[in-house]
């Protein structure tokens, strides 16, 4: 993690102009070009809390040894490696996201972590969208961080419904769309007044202003919960975590 | 000999393991996939489309894919032919 020297600007709510990230295209430009700070924002901004809640997510997904695992959108392969401790060296896990750069970072990792179970991960870029799984393949799914960001919900929740084994879970961790006006005003400030100062400092701050939008534009957790049953699964719930700012939906087949 | 070449291909980065490809499918038809040594890549008959593989990593986004030129299609079946008749 950088040290780094500087004092967070105390700007008045910032008129940054809005950049749309509409299509696809647009998100994968996104994370590729966040890629190389991805890791250590997430540490700055979550004051290195994103590690509970991601550990947290792969509990509920009930993935365990000998598991054959998925972690959608694994970005640089946070919740691949914690998913691989769990299936262990008889497991197989698969790491699945559209940035190349994402998945390089990842792979670069796996070799700088060396852990030897992480043997049993495979790097694949694909869309969560049109997945290229069999039906019924995998124990557990994880997506942390995803969901907000795929061009359309119902055919991703579609597609992880497709690839489960029946009886597995999907455990879906992300912002969470606040339905508490205090929960919702103090995330809002959070982004206007910590993310995107700090995120301008590495000179994503049009990036980082993304992420206000995609949170205004997502589901909460009761219609989350509504879109998992929608797309078959038998079982949806949505869990709040750190006093509301972050969510995790756990799905069963 | 065969099995250290495919080792050494491995360390290139260029081929995919096996269990990886047996699990792989093509994203848009779900049918299965053909593993192309050179170029390394993902073949799908299904819809005469390649998928490629780069640095060991399998890109199967629908738009990473390639038609098929039928000539490449008519290559692989008469190669299978070929070996069907020298058996």
């Amino acid at each position: 993690m950088h040290s780094l020297q500087f004092s967070v600007p105390l700007l008045p709510t910032s008129r940054f102009k809005r950049h749309s990230v509409r299509c696809a295209s647009d998100r994968q430009q996104l994370f590729n070009r966040i890629a190389p700070v991805y890791d250590n924002l997430n540490d700055l901004l979550s004051l290195g809390q994103h590690r509970i809640w991601k550990r947290m997510a792969v509990s509920w997904s009930g993935a365990k040894t000998g598991d054959s695992l998925l972690d959608l959108c694994c970005g640089s392969g946070d919740l691949t490696f914690l998913m691989s401790e769990k299936a262990g060296a008889d497991g197989k896990v698969i790491g699945l996201d559209f940035s190349k750069e994402q998945l390089s970072i990842a792979s670069s990792r796996r070799y700088l972590l060396s852990k030897a179970c992480y043997n049993n991960i495979e790097w694949v870029e694909g869309d969560a969208l049109d997945l290229p799984f069999s039906n019924g393949y995998f124990d557990a799914i994880t997506m942390g961080y995803g969901l907000r960001n795929v061009i359309d919900k119902r055919r991703a929740m579609q597609e992880m419904f497709r690839v489960l084994k029946p009886g597995s879970r999907v455990s879906i961790l992300d912002f969470n769309k606040s339905m508490q006006p205090f929960t919702a005003l103090f995330q809002e400030w959070m982004i206007d007044n910590v993310v995107v100062p700090t995120a301008t400092v590495y000179g994503l701050a049009k990036e980082y202003q993304y992420l206000k939008t995609s949170i205004d534009e997502f589901l909460t957790g009761k219609e989350l919960e509504k879109l998992a049953l929608d797309a078959g699964f038998s079982y949806a719930r949505h869990y709040e975590i750190s006093g509301g700012l972050m969510g995790d939906l756990v799905a069963a087949r | 000999m065969v099995r250290l070449s495919k080792w050494l291909l491995k360390e290139a980065g260029t081929v995919v393991d096996k269990t990886l490809s047996d699990i792989l499918v093509c994203p848009l038809s779900k049918q299965a996939l053909r593993v192309c040594e050179e170029p390394p890549s993902l073949i799908s008959d299904s819809i005469g489309v390649s998928f490629p593989i780069k640095d060991g990593i399998p890109c199967l986004v629908p738009t990473d894919g390639k038609i098929l030129d039928t000539d490449d299609t008519m290559k692989h079946d008469n190669a299978a032919d070929d070996s069907a008749n020298n058996k």
